[in-house]
């Protein structure tokens, strides 16, 4: 009985948890699924090591739920292992969709951010110019851990990807359905995005236009508003992700009264989810004044995270910078 | 009812009756406002605002309708500082093209269409319209209801800054949709010369030699006509980067002087916006620039497209 049942593996590479915390957010529906397949790997509620992954043959996994960016050499490791042994896999939420909050960290280089981190942050209280060592020396041997990459990677760009399930992190119900599907046997043709709806937020989302449009002289963030819970969030002069995200989620941010973050990545036919953001944002601005352009500009607080709050790794923009880098190492 | 008061109304006293038609009979025919146009000068030499006011005060009602002037005046306004009876010539060509449209004319311009399977209806077009063309629709589709965006052709001037801005790609318009921009975006390896790509709004150029020098340019220079810099999207200009083209140079009207009233300066925060993530990235080197060329500015294109390759070159060398 146990061999007909599919076998699951779940991993977190470069990711916060929340996409551990989403499955198991299905409650009694995941006892139930449970019954149903076997789990062989999922570090976070279960213990194996990689070891036991090693021992499985190839493809003998039916499907790998893969989380999290790829942003070092463990990551990288467990991402080909898995890949091998996995019939399927689906890149499971933004970090392995599109690079995640993790792929921020593609604003600054490796080096910046372990400066950061061990000499001037504000905790520390002393420098000491402490790196982290890959490989070190004791009496009782030599003990390794991951390297620190410079680049943040999607799972994508790593190994061959199956299926693609955006969200930080992927709402339940659609999880859900995507269980349903991969038990029933009906998913689409491989490279599919599952999960989502086929257009964007807007298209979904209840709120009013308003009377007055939304061509704006002053971007505000969210705070500084006393938002109207029935109006959209652009006629109130706050940038929101939903026209360039793709729908799916069911709207938990705007229905909390926050703008759309954008974590649902671009819709079908759009290669960049923040140039077209920038691109609809510039397009709603409002004066006659040239030297007014820059002024209305400057009420947009950190443009690169906003727009690519999920998206940075896997935009065009980070294609030309680590291009750029590898040309610059070759001459 | 409209048939019955153009009975009793002359055709002057119709537009004169539309908000913007009241200036109708001050002008005196000077003609200043032709000097100053742009339609006039690059694309129809029959374009002549002064004559069609002439002609709506003769009564000429068909003859006004279908000139192409009441169709091309795209509202940019550079007549209006120059006439010297201050009339607002656009408004008067504004109340002669709603007469033509309720009269069953339809204008003859390129415009745009809205793919409705695509379309999300955010209403990013309705706001960033200068002619109030697209407006959002609600309908029933399949037992739902679905609300996209409809635009008014009639309205519609075609300048294209509703394709660029639409986050769905669901608008397009023939000649400047995505695909047609983007098979243009190639430019062939050239000895190690930049190759750079020149986003060209026409009515910035407004000497035919201007024109001509650009047709000059060798092969690592690609230089792309569009209707307006308004049309330019972000995504577009990361494309033509990732495509290997060094730098990509957009060039516009200058300010208060864009032919679809606000294009310059949509495009204007577009491309500054981009560069100020380009920066973020340490990857901006002033590889993508904005200029802004007035009506005065006859033989500027050649100092911008030379300074830009002076600057790639060097970019280039540093790299």
């Amino acid at each position: 009985m146990s061999e007909t049942k599919p076998k699951l593996a779940f991993y977190w590479a470069a990711s916060c948890g929340g996409c551990e915390i989403t499955i198991t957010e299905l409650g009694m529906r995941l006892v139930a699924t449970s019954k149903k397949v076997d789990i062989v790997f999922w570090p976070c509620l279960m213990d194996f090591k990689y070891s036991d992954v090693e021992a499985l043959e190839d493809d003998e996994i039916d499907v790998c739920f893969f989380n999290g960016a790829i942003r070092s050499s463990e990551n990288e490791h467990v991402a080909n292992l898995l890949r091998q042994k996995s019939k399927l896999l689906v890149s499971f939420g933004s970090c392995a969709h599109t690079g995640g909050i993790p792929g921020l960290a593609n604003f600054y280089d490796a080096e910046s951010i372990l400066e950061r981190v061990y000499d001037t942050a504000p905790s520390v209280d002393e420098s000491r110019g402490t790196r982290p060592t890959p490989s070190f020396e004791v009496p009782e041997g030599i003990i390794e851990i991951p390297t620190f990459y410079d680049q943040v990677m999607t799972l994508d760009q790593t190994v061959e990807v199956d299926y693609f399930m955006p969200g930080c992190p992927p709402v339940a119900d659609q999880v859900w359905n995507v269980f349903q599907t991969i038990l029933a046997g009906e998913l689409p043709d491989k490279g599919a995005t599952i999960g989502v709806d086929p257009k964007t937020n807007c298209d979904v989302c209840p709120r009013e236009k308003g009377e007055g449009g939304f061509r704006v002289t002053e971007w505000k963030r969210p705070h500084e508003v006393d938002l109207d819970p029935d109006l959209c969030f652009l006629a109130q002069g706050v940038i929101c992700c939903g026209p360039a995200t793709r729908a799916g989620c069911g709207l938990p941010c705007i229905s909390g009264n926050m703008p759309c973050r954008g974590c649902y990545g671009p819709p079908e036919g759009v290669f960049d989810q923040g140039a077209k953001l920038l691109s609809a944002i510039g397009a709603l601005i409002d004066t006659e004044e040239p030297e007014l352009v820059a002024q209305i500009m400057d009420t947009i607080v950190d443009p690169g995270g906003l727009s690519y709050r999920f998206g940075l790794a896997n935009s065009v923009m980070a294609e030309l910078k680590y291009r750029q880098r590898s040309q610059e190492s070759d001459t | 009812m409209a048939d019955q008061s153009s009975q009793t109304q002359s055709f002057a006293d119709q537009v004169r009756a539309i908000p913007g038609g009241e200036h109708l009979e001050t002008c005196y025919s000077c003609g200043t406002c032709v000097s100053k146009c742009m339609i006039q000068q690059k694309i129809e030499p029959e374009y002549n605002p002064r004559r069609l006011l002439h002609m709506v005060m003769l009564d000429m009602r068909h003859e006004t309708f279908e000139s192409p002037t009441t169709w091309l005046c795209s509202a940019c306004d550079l007549c209006y500082p120059a006439c010297p009876q201050e009339i607002h010539i656009s408004g008067v060509i504004g109340a002669v093209k709603q007469l033509a449209v309720e009269a069953g004319y339809e204008s003859p311009l390129e415009t745009v269409s809205v793919e409705h399977s695509l379309c999300s209806g955010c209403g990013i077009c309705v706001m960033t319209c200068p002619y109030e063309a697209p407006h959002l629709v609600e309908e029933e589709v399949d037992g739902e209801m679905d609300r996209f965006s409809e635009v008014d052709a009639n309205a519609c001037m075609g300048c294209g800054i509703c394709v660029a801005a639409c986050p769905m790609g669901a608008i397009s318009r023939p000649g400047v949709s995505n695909e047609e921009v983007r098979v243009q975006i190639s430019v062939p390896e050239s000895n190690g010369a930049p190759r750079m790509v020149v986003f060209v709004c026409d009515w910035s150029l407004r000497a035919d030699a201007d024109v001509t020098l650009l047709e000059s340019y060798p092969d690592n220079v690609r230089v792309i006509h569009i209707p307006c810099t308004g049309r330019i999207d972000p995504e577009m200009t990361l494309l033509a980067l990732r495509a290997g083209v060094d730098g990509v140079l957009v060039c516009g009207c200058a300010p208060g002087e864009c032919h679809y009233k606000r294009g310059t300066v949509v495009s204007s925060c577009k491309i500054g916006l981009l560069n100020r993530v380009l920066e973020q990235m340490h990857v901006g080197d002033g590889r993508v620039r904005f200029v802004q060329i007035g009506t005065q500015d006859r033989g500027r294109i050649r100092k911008e497209v030379d300074g830009m390759l002076e600057h790639l070159a060097t970019w280039k060398e540093a790299a």
